[in-house]
């Protein structure tokens, strides 16, 4: 991790690693669009960080540079979603990860584009221009963490936060060939991430290599006493525990994937996995045999949770009413959960939904019961050509692999597994409830660490 | 005809803090929009925090009050949705029943919720403050068992009585707000919002009820329908189909994982809870041998009656129940304040009435020095002393002003001479304002009549 180890070594000052970036950034975002705004103030706090790193006090990041999504509040910059809605919002106010990265000396460089509101999963939706792949240029960098991904595979940032309720980080960092986790739920503080759907909606950390996201995660990681939802628990220093020595670990593959996935994925997801092998990994086979009510489970609530999350966007204090300005996919996502939420439909559709979702989590749970980690695919397809017009049904089926992951609050972690045709393919590796550790160590030694 | 009423009562919860944020909650002394932090601005992103457990505690207290049972399974906060200038995330928070099928004066309690507060819109302005968005409310539903206006204001009286009672609820008044159900027999069940007051809920019901009985009366149905009161009128008046039919779309907030009420929980509350006013009243007669009406208002307020309780270890207890009922009531209302706003203190009481008892001061002084606890907020002897009002033990002094007054009022010593009896009481009346009061009446009447009817036999009047 060269970032890291130059700024200890004083070889790289934290304003020089901010300068190279906005030059980056200066130079080649015109054409990949991963910023929707960026951080006057960056160079400035930098070089406190120097003078931090100069007195011995600096923190975990010490100068790292922090690509954030659109959707999550940091004082000062605008916290747009990526919407109309929101483009004039300026923050007041810091997220707890935000602070949390503060804390540690990461210099927040600018805020991301994204799929609106968080709704996609192809980073084509943001009012703000669609997002190219910088691994796979005319593709689509996959969503709605779009801009968080592309900035770390165009060299834009050191790290970056993304949002994943369904596959958002995942699903980016599968198309562009990064490192991308979801963490378990209520393990990262959501306090100043705008909702998508809150029973789901967890922050990660993207980056270009395991130890450095291993790192962000440390650090946004744990209790917070001014939220309801966190775990209680102190999480574990993940980047110093990384262990690339498999030995004793069972890999549970499961049939069901192959079934949805396009076989060119398929084949480097395995060789991945014969890969993990090589370290001592034993994998086997799992069922997940409900895969399929996944999807439905998920939109249900989707649809609902957004519909109330989004009730405050009326026109009155942000300037546009949501369903004035917004864009289509969100939408329709607030007509379906104004419709399915009206008191005569509840039980039909909601309590349905509650019901999928727990019959998938036990699924899950009991198949994780035998295994380590549960690995697959991320997509079931490659990404399409910008541009190019799906459906929304063909656009919510990107989701049918990640979601099961969000339905079951269990954390997830994609790396890369190989290419196709030179597209990034993203192996996708589940653990149980806070045992984060096990995927960073087999994606770990997936990218060659000792 | 009967005529079946029910409310749903909402009073905010006497914490420092608001419902989900740590925003103080005393939004009357604070400028406009100054009580306000991300989380009860609703901004985006903003994340509740955990419930304040004071206020859940007070929710358990106001329902064990009204005999409710607590529920024990997962109590969910639930997001209620509308959309209004006054709520900032277009929801409004309110959990499901925290206890339930209680009783309070032969009213049965359905329901005892948790809520919170929306910001103040104001119409003609077009402004919201947001300084009382996320303040704690209880809201209590009752059965539908009151059968006329009297009854239901007898009852809000009692459950107003009962949530002073348990020193969780706001004391500064004027924060209750009602709602009311009302229906007649063989017509449909009309709702009414918009009460803030008892009287006003009285008000409401007596038109609401005059008006459908005048309806059948013609031979028309009641229509099944929610009305607005408007307090100025004194009338109601149906709101507009679009917001009765409103759908409020409540999931559980999640946000939120649901409240779990334990025994421990409970325990702790019910050992902070005061007696109910109905027992004290009863034991108050039992223990202390005071009349049944004394007791009664007595136990109104409860800190007026542990100053009793305190106030009778010293002093005769009907001695001192009278003077409660009487005096410090009369106090008390004349400036429209709580006992214990007005600081007046166990110790004060027994002071002064010992004072009486011990005839350093006559009850006319006590009286005076009564009206003056509440602004001076001192001990009473030294009001006494500051303003020389202790007994006048000094006969020549009331001697003397007895003498001024036969001789300033030559026609009233006549009337009584003539056979008017009462005329010596104007006399001695004008003997108690000379003296400031301070005089003994019974030894003025004696002096003064001694005085008047000695003239009769001796032509002239004696001098000290």
């Amino acid at each position: 991790m060269s970032a890291l180890e130059e700024l200890r070594s004083g070889a790289l000052s934290a304003k020089e690693n901010v300068a190279r970036y906005l030059e980056a950034i200066e130079a080649r975002d015109g054409e990949v669009n991963a910023f929707i705004e960026l951080n006057p103030h960056a160079e400035q706090e930098a070089r406190r960080v120097d003078e931090r790193i100069e007195e011995g006090k600096a923190g975990k990041l010490a100068g790292l540079v922090v690509a954030v999504k659109s959707n999550i509040n940091v004082r000062g910059l605008r916290a747009t979603c990526a919407s109309k809605t929101l483009e004039n919002y300026v923050s007041p106010y810091d997220a707890t990860v935000i602070e949390r990265i503060r804390r540690e000396d990461g210099v927040i460089i600018g805020m991301t584009n994204m799929d609106e509101f968080a709704c996609g999963s192809s980073g084509e939706t943001s009012y703000f221009g669609p997002t190219q792949n910088p691994s796979a240029r005319g593709r689509i960098p996959g969503g709605s963490s779009s801009g968080s991904a592309a900035a770390i595979a165009a060299g834009f940032a050191d790290l970056a936060l993304g949002s994943d309720t369904g596959g958002s980080i995942r699903n980016p960092a599968s198309h562009c060939g990064v490192v991308g986790i979801k963490p378990t739920y209520g393990l990262v503080p959501r306090h100043g991430l705008i909702d998508l759907a809150m029973s789901l909606d967890q922050i990660g950390p993207l980056a270009g290599d395991v130890r450095s996201a291993a790192l962000l995660l440390e650090v946004i990681a744990g209790h917070s006493d001014r939220e309801a939802t966190t775990l209680r628990v102190s999480p574990p220093e993940y980047s110093s525990a990384l262990s690339a020595d498999l030995s004793g670990m069972r890999i549970g593959f499961a049939r069901e994937f192959e079934e949805y996935t396009a076989k060119e994925i398929i084949r480097e997801v395995k060789h991945a996995l014969s890969k993990l092998e090589a370290q001592g990994a034993s994998v086997v086979e799992v069922e997940l045999p409900s895969l399929d009510k996944a999807l439905p489970a998920y939109y249900l609530t989707v649809f609902v949770e957004f519909f109330s999350a989004t009730r405050r966007y009326d026109g009155r204090r942000y300037g546009y009413r949501i369903e004035e300005v917004c864009g289509e996919e969100v939408l329709r996502r607030i007509m379906l959960g104004r419709y399915i939420s009206q008191k005569e439909y509840s039980g039909r559709y909601y309590r349905r939904a509650l019901q999928f979702r727990s019959l998938i989590k036990r699924e899950v749970l009991s198949a994780l019961a035998e295994v380590d980690l549960l690995a697959g695919p991320t997509t079931p397809k490659l990404p399409h050509r910008l541009g190019e017009s799906l459906s929304p049904l063909e656009m919510y089926a990107y989701d049918l692999l990640t979601v099961p992951a969000n339905l079951a609050g269990i954390p997830a972690g994609v790396v890369k597994a190989g290419e196709v045709r030179g597209i990034p393919v993203g192996l996708q590796l589940h653990a149980r409830p806070l045992e984060e550790q096990k995927i960073l160590n087999a994606m770990y030694a997936l990218e060659g660490g000792t | 005809m009967r005529v079946n009423i029910g409310f749903e009562i909402h009073e905010q919860l006497a914490t420092s803090t608001k419902l989900f944020c740590l925003s103080p909650t005393n939004y009357r002394d604070a400028e406009p929009n100054s009580n306000v932090c991300e989380v009860c601005l609703g901004l985006p992103g903003a994340k509740p925090m955990p419930v304040n457990r004071e206020a859940v505690e007070a929710v358990v207290a106001i329902a064990l009050m009204l005999n409710c049972e607590i529920v024990r399974e997962p109590v969910y906060i639930l997001r209620k949705h509308y959309d209004y200038p006054d709520l900032p995330s277009g929801y409004q928070r309110t959990s499901m029943p925290i206890g339930k099928n209680g009783e309070l004066a032969g009213v049965r309690i359905w329901e005892v919720h948790l809520e919170e507060d929306p910001g103040k819109y104001d119409p003609t302005t077009g402004r919201v403050d947001f300084n009382r968005s996320g303040v704690p409310l209880v809201e209590i539903v009752t059965a539908p068992d009151m059968h006329s206006p009297e009854e239901a204001r007898e009852f809000l009286k009692e459950l107003v009585k009962v949530l002073r009672y348990t020193q969780r609820v706001r004391e500064e008044g004027g924060t209750m707000r009602v709602d009311t159900n009302v229906s007649i027999e063989g017509g449909a069940r009309v709702e009414i919002k918009n009460i803030n007051s008892i009287r006003g809920a009285y008000r409401a019901l007596k038109f609401e009820i005059t008006r459908q009985k005048n309806l059948m009366r013609r031979g028309r149905a009641v229509k099944r329908e929610t009305r607005a009161y408007l307090e100025a009128q004194m009338i109601t008046r149906a709101m507009r189909t679009k917001e009765e039919a409103e759908d409020y779309r409540y999931i559980p907030d999640p946000d939120l994982p649901p409240l779990l009420i334990t025994e421990e929980m409970i325990e702790k509350v019910r050992a902070t809870l005061p007696e109910a006013p109905h027992l004290k009243e009863r034991r108050f007669v039992e223990q202390y041998g005071i009349k049944s009406d004394d007791a009664r208002i007595i136990a109104s307020e409860l800190e007026l009656a542990n100053a009793f309780e305190e106030v009778a270890r010293v002093i005769p207890p009907q001695f001192a129940a009278s003077w409660i009922r009487d005096e410090v009531k009369r106090v008390l209302e004349y400036n429209g304040i709580t006992f214990r706003q007005s600081g007046i203190t166990p110790a004060h009481l027994i002071e002064l009435l010992q004072m009486v008892l011990r005839d350093e001061i006559t009850l006319k002084t006590a009286k005076k020095v009564m009206e003056l606890l509440p602004e001076r907020r001192t001990s009473p002897r030294k009001i006494i002393e500051e303003l020389g009002l202790k007994k006048l033990r000094d006969d020549s002094a009331v001697a003397r002003a007895c003498d001024e007054a036969i001789a300033e009022n030559p026609k009233a010593v006549q009337d009584y001479l003539s056979g008017k009896k009462e005329a010596l009481n104007f006399l001695v009346g004008q003997v108690m304002r000379k003296t400031r009061g301070r005089a003994d009446p019974a030894k003025v009447l004696e002096m003064l009549r001694e005085r008047v009817e000695g003239e009769t036999g001796q032509d002239a009047g004696r001098s000290a």
